[in-house]
Order: C-alpha cells, then structure tokens, then sequence
C-alpha cells in the first residue's frame, strides 16, 4: 500500500550538502502498525515528512495505493493529504482561536462535506476520544492528553488509510502516553494503519513491526518485530 | 468555502484585534483622504447639464487689442461685449440664445414695516430658463417680446419669494426694486447647477442668483449691473459710451441642435466677425469659438490645479498607508505560519490558503472602507467649513463616490494582501509542524 523504493532526499546549505535519507527502501501493508526509531539526526521525521506529502524528495519512487505521487503538483498533493493521510503531532497542533468542534471540522471543511456531514463526523469522532461533552472548548481548556486526543479525532474524521505521528506521546506523561498509546491500538484494531516516530522503546515495542533508521537507511536487519497486537 | 473563510477571518480578526484595528486605521486613513479629495474632484468636473451639454454652447469672440493679446493669445476673450452680444441677440441664428450679465438691485418690500434688502440678480434673455431647464414653481420665462419692448418683468427664486410673498403664488404681482415696479411673471424651484457653469467669469461655484430681470433694462439703467468687466480701449464718459466700448462683461449662449446648426452658427460668426473688421473692429486674426458646455467648463480650469494636486498627494499617502498595511500583514500572516503548515497537513492546497488570507484581507480592507467613509464625510465638512459658500453643496458623498470608496478599499487591501499572502502560502509546512 505504500512502497518507497531508493529515496534520496538531500538538503542543500550553502556549499553543503546533507543527506537526510539514502536509498531508503521501506513497503508498509494495510493494517500495518509501525513503529519508526533511531536516534536524533537519523532521518526518522524526514521520513515522515515524505511519506505524509509534506516534503519532496529528492530522487527515488513512493507509490501509494500503487500510484506514482512523485509528479503530484502541489493540488494535487493537498488532495492525497486530505484523503487518505492523517498526522498526529507531538505538539498536538491545534488551532488555539478554534475550539474543539472547528478544529476537527478543519480538514472536514477542505473535504468539501456538507454541514449535516461534518457535523456528525465530528460529533463521532469527539465521542471515540471521549471528548464529546466538551466540543466548544477551546484547546486551552483542556489537558496535554486531551489535546492529543482532539488532535487524534481530527486525523480521524476524515477517515484516512493511514495515521502518521510523530512523537505522539512526546509531550504527555506516562499515564496519559499510554492512554493516547492504548486509543492508537484500537485505531489500529478496526484497520487503520499506523505509522508512529517514537523515542520510547517501551512504547515501540507495542506496535506490530518496529523499524529503526540510522543515518537515512533502514537496514532490513533492523527490523526488530513484527507481531501482532494483542 | 467562502462562508467559512469569512468565519475564520472574523475569528482571526478579533484574536488580533490590536493588529487588526492598525490596519482598519490605516487603510481607513488612507481611503478617507483619497475620497475626499477624489469627491471634491469629482464634483467640481461634473456635467452639470448631462443631457443637453453637447447642445449648449458659449461663445467668444477675439475683440481684443492687435498688439496685447488677451491671455497671450492661448484664448480668445471669456466674454463678449455689449454691442456684439446685442448685435447676435438681434440676429436670432441659434435655435435659442442668451445674453447675461450679473446684477443686484434692492428689493423694497410692500409690507408695513419690512425693511429693504439687497439681492443678487441675473439679467439675462428670455431663451435662458429654456436653455438651462430652469424648475419654475409658479408662471414661467418672460417672452422675448418682453426682452424687446425692455417689459419690466421678473422672475424670483423660491426663497425671495418666501420672504416677500409668503411662498405663495405671486405671479402677477408687483414687486418694487430699485424704486421701479416689476410684474412679477415666475418663480422657481431651488435651482443649483454645481458647476454653475452658465456663469464661470463670477465663480464656478457660486449661488445661483435671487432674482431674473430681463437683459435689456440693464441698458435703460433699471437694473444695475456687476460682474467682471475688462477693457483694452478706452471709453468715453457716459454710462451709454461705455456700452458703446470695447469693455467685455457679457456672457453669450447658444443653443444649437446638432452639428449642422452648429456649424451654420459658427459660418454666422464668421461671416459677423469679418463684417466688423471691415468697421475697424476685430484687427487680431480669426479665432471665434463655440465650447459646449464640459469643452468651457475645461477652458476655464473649473477643476483648480491646486484640487488635482491635493488628489495626487493624497493618493500618496494612501500608497504610503498600504505600505504600512502589507507590513502588518506580514507580520500577521507570518506569525500564522504553524497553523498554515498545520492546514496544508490536513489538506488545505496553496490555492485555498491563498483565497483564505486574501479574504482576510478583503475583510479588513472592507472595514476599513467604512472607517474611510466616515473620515471623508468628516474631511469634506471640514474642507466647507475652511472654504464656506465656495464649496457649499460640493461637500457631500453620493452613491457613486461611496461605491467607488468600498471598490477602492477592497482594491488596496487585496493589493496590499498579495505579498503578504503569497509568503505565508510558501511556508514549508514540515518546518512548522515540528517547530511547533
């Protein structure tokens, strides 16, 4: 469902040249739950970048759903995005002038769904977090969980094949991490795939196949699990 | 989309109202200035007769002296002396024609008690409230019989008589002024061409006259004439010498239906001028004119020089307002620069990010359009209350200047949104997301 064959992505300061990702190779399946480690600098967010179309590369082919994206223009790339891509942040992103109902309407709205449509998209998906009761509250309200809950309603409603996130629990403390950890299995469980960034070794072993990068390579040595959730 | 982009603008809006409220001033400020003056100028170069100015013509005559030529020769005198404005009054080859001059007399009330009082007149021919579609309430023009037999006839305003005649019907009544008796014969409806272009040599923009008596009784003395008047020649002593002379202080119009009246009017002219030369007269070369009426209202410079430049300034210092404008901007849409990566995520293209803050934009311009409304309404009070009578009347917004305003506004504000815009649509969304 999404193949990257011999990715290159190279960054260009100056005289410098940095090369973020080297014939990166990496086939994800449908249902997949991958877990993306490395240390810092090893490629892992450049990675995620590309792979959810918000970075070109530089070289190399990214099928998705067996359809070349390398010559997307930039509309074309948005749609993709809106469809079929959904992204967590570890800093949850949400529009602070917004309260919780706008904010998972956002990718709703470039949807192009009707009112009586998004309406009941968000009162669902506010409802699988738990956050139904609390839909015209502004992001400030509420707790660091919370929020990455929000966050995860609205990469949610718009029902997308896949679910980036980047450090998810980065900034949640471990009770709350593994609440955010738990609602991503069960994403995962009713056939989302998911691809997740972690530092957490603990919370990258909880995922159903776990890859590490290192310096802009995904060794196939370095796939350390594949199993199936509990 | 649209609905939603204003939600997101107006929420936008007020979460940065200080910035906002900056930029609705200074495109207020900008607009306001530019309208004001654009209103004034506007005003003043209006067709004051639109549907008959290309039918009513001012004519001139070069009568001048041979060796000083009236204004340096770029144009033939703006008015035309007693004996010629008299001699193509008898003639009669125009479909209608007027001779004018401004008056004042002293009307001296028949009510007990009532004190007399000056009024500004018009001596003019009978055609004259023809030409002009002068409103009449009560009777109408004179006949040019009356203008023949020097009738002492006279038409008032609605104000004159309101004061003498209790705004009732007075045709048919006597009105003493100057000590002699006139029938009074019409009365007319406020009445105030902007330009009053029937009359520029006394000021474009003046009051139109509180009484109307006919042209001929200035020469029996029955009404006492103003106005400017220029002489290159000496005259004689003697009021009957100095009609006699070379004085211009007349002004001559025409009414002619089409082009060939009009050329027919201009041989006339020609053919009188060349008579005249054969008397001794008109020794400077051929330069007769017929102007309609935006053609004489141009000659004249009605739209001063010093109104053009204050147009053109004040256009400058809207350029500078939407320069401040497009930094505010930048800085706002900048500081948005994690929620447009954030929305080019979820799946906004640069397309619709850039519709979104142009609209923004429009918005704030549109408000500003308003706060620009209210200033030149304020900037036009002033310039009346600075300039008095000379401006009284032109100091008002119609729709076309408060449609102009808001187009203006809208115009400036999108203008002024496009760079910043563009930036904030160029944002690598990767950076913000994880910046955040």
């Amino acid at each position: 469902m999404l193949t990257m064959n011999n990715i290159n992505k190279t960054f260009q300061t100056g005289d410098i040249q940095t090369h973020a990702l080297r014939d990166f190779n990496l086939t994800v399946n449908e249902g997949d739950f991958i877990s993306v480690t490395g240390p810092s600098g090893s490629g892992k967010t450049t990675f995620l970048n590309i792979a959810g179309l918000l970075e070109t590369f530089t070289s190399g082919q990214f099928l998705l759903d067996g359809k070349d994206i390398g010559n997307l223009n930039d509309n074309g790339r948005s749609r993709v995005r809106n469809e079929k891509i959904g992204f967590i942040f570890q800093g949850f992103n949400l529009i602070p002038d917004l309260n919780l109902f706008d904010n998972v309407d956002v990718p709703l709205r470039y949807r192009g769904f009707n009112a009586k449509e998004r309406r009941q998209r968000i009162e669902a998906n506010l409802e699988r977090v738990g956050l139904a009761s609390r839909m015209k509250h502004l992001p400030s309200q509420l707790s660091g969980g919370q929020q990455q809950r929000v966050a995860i309603a609205r990469a949610l409603a718009t029902d997308p094949r896949f679910l980036l996130a980047d450090e998810p629990t980065g900034n949640l403390d471990t009770e709350m991490a593994q609440g955010v950890m738990s609602l991503l299995k069960e994403i995962n469980g009713q056939g989302t795939t998911i691809i997740m960034v972690t530092h957490d070794a603990d919370l990258a072993q909880q995922a159903s196949r776990t890859i590490q990068i290192k310096d802009g390579r995904v060794s196939e040595l370095e796939i350390v699990a594949q199993k199936a959730i509990a | 989309m649209f609905s939603y982009y204003l939600k997101i603008a107006w929420i936008s809006i007020k979460r940065h109202w200080g910035l906002s409220l900056l930029m609705i001033t200074a495109i207020g400020l900008g607009i306001g200035t530019a309208m004001t003056t654009v209103t004034v100028n506007y005003l003043m170069s209006a067709n004051p007769i639109p549907h008959k100015s290309q039918q009513l013509y001012y004519v001139q005559l070069d009568s001048w002296d041979v060796n000083d030529p009236y204004d340096d020769g770029q144009n033939p005198p703006d008015q035309l002396t007693y004996t010629d404005a008299t001699n193509l009054m008898k003639a009669k080859k125009a479909y209608r024609q007027n001779v004018q001059a401004q008056a004042y007399g002293v009307i001296e009330p028949e009510e007990q008690g009532a004190l007399p009082f000056m009024v500004s007149a018009r001596a003019n021919s009978a055609d004259f409230f023809a030409m002009f579609d002068v409103p009449f309430i009560y009777g109408g023009a004179w006949s040019n019989d009356a203008d023949v037999n020097k009738e002492q006839v006279i038409v008032l305003s609605r104000e004159i008589n309101e004061r003498v005649f209790g705004g009732e019907n007075s045709v048919g009544k006597a009105i003493r002024l100057d000590g002699n008796i006139f029938k009074v014969v019409g009365v007319i409806d406020h009445w105030q061409p902007k330009p009053r272009f029937y009359d520029i040599t006394t000021g474009a923009f003046n009051e139109s006259e509180e009484i109307f008596v006919p042209f001929s009784l200035i020469a029996e003395e029955k009404i006492r004439r103003s106005g400017n008047t220029n002489c290159w020649k000496p005259s004689s002593d003697g009021f009957a010498a100095f009609l006699a002379s070379e004085c211009i202080w007349t002004q001559y119009w025409v009414e002619l239906r089409n082009e060939q009246e009009k050329q027919d009017y201009m041989s006339f002219l020609n053919a009188y001028v060349e008579e005249q030369k054969r008397f001794g007269r008109f020794q400077r070369p051929l330069d007769n004119r017929l102007s309609d009426v935006m053609q004489w209202l141009e000659n004249q410079e009605v739209v001063a020089d010093d109104a053009k430049m204050m147009m053109a300034m004040s256009f400058m210092f809207l350029a500078v307002c939407l320069l401040n404008t497009i930094g505010l901007l930048l800085a706002k849409f900048l500081g948005k620069a994690p929620e447009i990566g954030l929305r080019q995520a979820l799946g906004a293209s640069k397309a619709t990010l850039f519709s979104q803050y142009i609209i923004e934009s429009a918005c704030i311009g549109l408000a500003g359009g308003a706060l620009g409304l209210l200033l030149a309404q304020l900037g036009l009070v002033a310039i009346e209350n600075l300039y008095g009578e000379y401006m009284k009347g032109l100091a008002s917004l119609d729709a076309n200047m408060m449609i102009l305003a808001i187009a203006l506004s809208l115009l400036s504000s999108v203008i002024a949104g496009i760079y910043p815009t563009w930036r904030a649509c160029n944002i690598q969304p990767a950076q913000q997301l994880k910046s955040q």
